[in-house]
């Protein structure tokens, strides 16, 4: 569980599936802690530290190679429990089972990707039959945006205005949010993503 | 043909860039740019009034705007031609924005910073913004599903924003167009864009 | 805080560089640096007159009272020699991390790919460390790398070998195999001035034997490898460089930067370090 906003929030949304294809790592913060979300060859998400042991160094930068990711500056290859098992200074070593980035649950529903930071509690929210639209920036604090939309401090805001409209707020910083939008089956995408755009520029303006 | 380069140049880049996935040959010409300034020494202002880089020489033609450049170096070559003029215009506010906080950031250029930056946040906004709706058509590139002059030209200012102090941490569908660029055969890099190495084991 | 941190010199200017006046920061503090009949003017924002040493093709200053001259390189010196100025870079990231990034080579065959390593040539046998006590300085020696291309005119690959010396807490000097004279050192320092704990300037400075190179050729060669090192040292968590054991992980490989924080700490210098595990 993890305590943001004031309330207890189990699982945070940080994006949309198909915007990490497999082989491919993309940084995401979470009310300041900075996560490295990969996908294996195989097409696991995973979400770690984003933080190599060795040197610090984020391992967002990094590159998957089939079921490892490895840390762009010395090479230092994770394994899908996070367990660094290969050293390239030193391909004859077996490495300490103590080096090993420090990893979150991470689970896929309808295209939604959700990390939880603390003991998993509960089930990942649903989305229902929306179909993902995209993932934008929003220089607000999540409490912010769920006033101007008068609805409560969900893992997930729905709207049914104009658009059926389902967005997953995660929380970056205190004045910032990534919105992860997903709409009802049957509206136009295009549409769908300008109206979110004018959102924000509301939202930014508020 | 010459370019008259500097290594850390993002126009220059875009020429070199250009011409490596096209298969073409540029003979480089270093020009010392920092911290001797030889770009405007009397020689190079012979080649170049406007005492800038990338120069561009072919014969007797003489070029020194990056988008020209582009435009020669495809002139026989239609599939990296496209809708490409919007985006060269875009590429040049790219340049006056996000390359300009690279240069205060790296170089310690004078430069109204927080504007910069601000800028080009709101271009980078912009180009997520096309860039996803290409992602719905089933496109990853700026003008189709190929690559022209357009990404080429957009490509390194916008790659190098977090040298500037920008970062690109939320712009899923710039990441995935510059992963398909970094991805194209004949690719090369330049500081701050390094290539796939996730490639490498493939092979 | 108190240290020693201000007790050295370090590099604040080319000499070559006399177009302009020049606003800086050292340690936080505001210096400016200008030039009339007598040479170089370095002073404290409020009008004190620091003191200055022209040396290496830079301008050094110091903040507090040095007991010692500035460091020397007598191979420098030896006649044939090309000296570049690089020019500097700036960086945000604690001026102790560049350092001991500029130690570092089992990084080449990632960060600098098929320039000075390359995949799968990687692995990083024992060298030698040691604090030498009389001068008080680092030196690793015994390094050796695979290097894909040695020089401009090298076919394939050959193994170099470096010698790294570091003599003050923000200056490194690296000894290179110099594949035109096989008996001599090519030189390439790195020189960093403390902008604050969190943010640097970076001034590398070579004395190479190289007849194939332009000048300018020389200094892009050394801007594109320091530029290819900044994406790794702004995105190192934290900026500033741990010198507790615990927070990172080292290995045989990394003996010389063990080496050098164990030295840091040993001579109180805690400026840009981070000394309590986060």
């Amino acid at each position: 569980m993890t305590r943001l906003w004031g309330i207890v929030l189990n699982w945070i949304a940080v994006g949309l599936a198909e915007d990490i294809p497999v082989g491919t790592v993309v940084p995401r913060r979470v009310d300041g802690l900075d996560l490295a979300i990969w996908r294996s060859g195989l097409g696991r998400f995973h979400a770690w530290d984003d933080r190599c042991p060795h040197r610090g160094m984020r391992l967002s930068h990094g590159f998957v190679r089939g079921e490892v990711l490895a840390c762009v500056y010395h090479g230092w290859q994770y394994n899908l429990d996070g367990a660094c098992d290969y050293i390239p200074a030193h391909p004859d070593l077996t490495p300490p089972k103590t080096i090993c980035a420090n990893t979150y649950v991470c689970e896929t529903r309808n295209q939604a990707l959700w990390v939880a930071l603390g003991t998993v509690n509960g089930d990942v929210p649903d989305i229902g039959d929306r179909i993902p639209i995209r993932s934008l920036d929003i220089s607000c604090g999540a409490p912010a945006i769920a006033r101007y939309f008068d609805h409560p401090q969900d893992p997930l805001i729905v709207l049914r205005g104009k658009y059926d409209l389902a967005i997953a707020l995660q929380p970056s910083t205190s004045r910032s949010c990534f919105a992860h939008v997903f709409a009802g089956a049957g509206q136009d995408k295009k549409i769908v993503s300008r109206y979110v755009e004018k959102l924000r520029d509301e939202l930014e303006a508020a | 043909m010459i370019l008259y380069d500097y290594v850390l140049s993002a126009s220059c880049y875009k020429i070199r860039l250009m011409a490596a996935l096209s298969g073409q040959k540029l003979e480089l010409q270093a020009v010392n740019f920092h911290p001797a300034r030889e770009h405007k020494s009397p020689e190079m202002l012979k080649l170049n009034p406007g005492g800038t880089l990338p120069i561009l020489r072919d014969e007797d033609l003489i070029m020194t705007d990056s988008s020209d450049m582009l435009r020669h170096l495809t002139r026989n070559l239609p599939e990296w031609q496209g809708d490409d003029d919007g985006w060269l215009d875009f590429a040049r506010t790219l340049n006056e924005t996000l390359g300009m906080a690279r240069l205060h950031d790296v170089l310690g250029f004078e430069v109204d910073i927080d504007a910069a930056r601000k800028r080009g946040v709101h271009l980078l906004r912009l180009l997520e913004a096309h860039l996803t709706e290409q992602r719905f058509d089933g496109m990853i590139f700026l003008t189709g599903d190929t690559p022209t002059i357009a990404d080429i030209a957009c490509f390194p200012n916008t790659a190098l924003a977090p040298d500037g102090g920008v970062s690109l941490d939320v712009y899923p569908s710039i990441r995935l167009w510059m992963r398909a660029l970094r991805s194209l055969p004949g690719f090369i890099e330049m500081p701050g864009i390094h290539r796939l190495h996730e490639l490498e084991a493939a092979e | 805080m108190s240290d020693s941190s201000k007790d050295h010199w370090y590099p604040v200017g080319l000499l070559s560089d006399i177009y302009t006046p020049r606003q800086t920061l050292l340690f936080d503090q505001e210096i400016s640096l200008t030039h009339d009949d007598t040479g170089f003017v370095v002073k404290k924002s409020g009008g004190v007159s620091l003191p200055t040493i022209e040396r290496f093709g830079h301008l050094w200053t110091s903040l507090g009272q040095p007991d010692h001259d500035l460091f020397v390189i007598p191979e420098a010196d030896t006649p044939g020699r090309h000296l570049v100025d690089v020019g500097s870079v700036k960086v945000k990231c604690s001026p102790l991390r560049a350092v001991e990034n500029f130690l570092d080579i089992a990084h080449f065959p990632f960060i600098h790919t098929d320039i000075l390593g390359a995949e799968p040539h990687t692995e990083v046998d024992r060298y030698k460390v040691e604090i030498r006590e009389g001068v008080n300085e680092v030196w690793a020696t015994k390094v050796k790398f695979f290097q894909p291309q040695a020089a401009k005119s090298a076919e394939g690959g050959i193994i170099t070998e470096y010698m790294y010396r570091v003599p003050a807490p923000t200056c490194a000097v690296l000894y290179k195999t110099c594949p035109p004279r096989p008996k001599e050192w090519d030189i390439i320092t790195l020189f960093v001035q403390p902008l604050t704990e969190e943010w640097c300037e970076v001034w590398p400075w070579m004395a190479l034997y190289d007849d194939d190179s332009t000048m300018a050729e020389m200094v892009s060669f050394q801007q594109l490898i320091f530029m290819q090192d900044r994406s790794i040292l702004e995105n190192q968590i934290p900026l500033k460089l741990p010198l507790d054991p615990g927070m990172e992980t080292p290995t045989q490989a990394d003996m010389t930067s063990v080496a050098y924080r164990r030295w840091l700490k040993r001579i109180g210098y805690s400026y840009g370090a981070q000394m309590v595990a986060a």
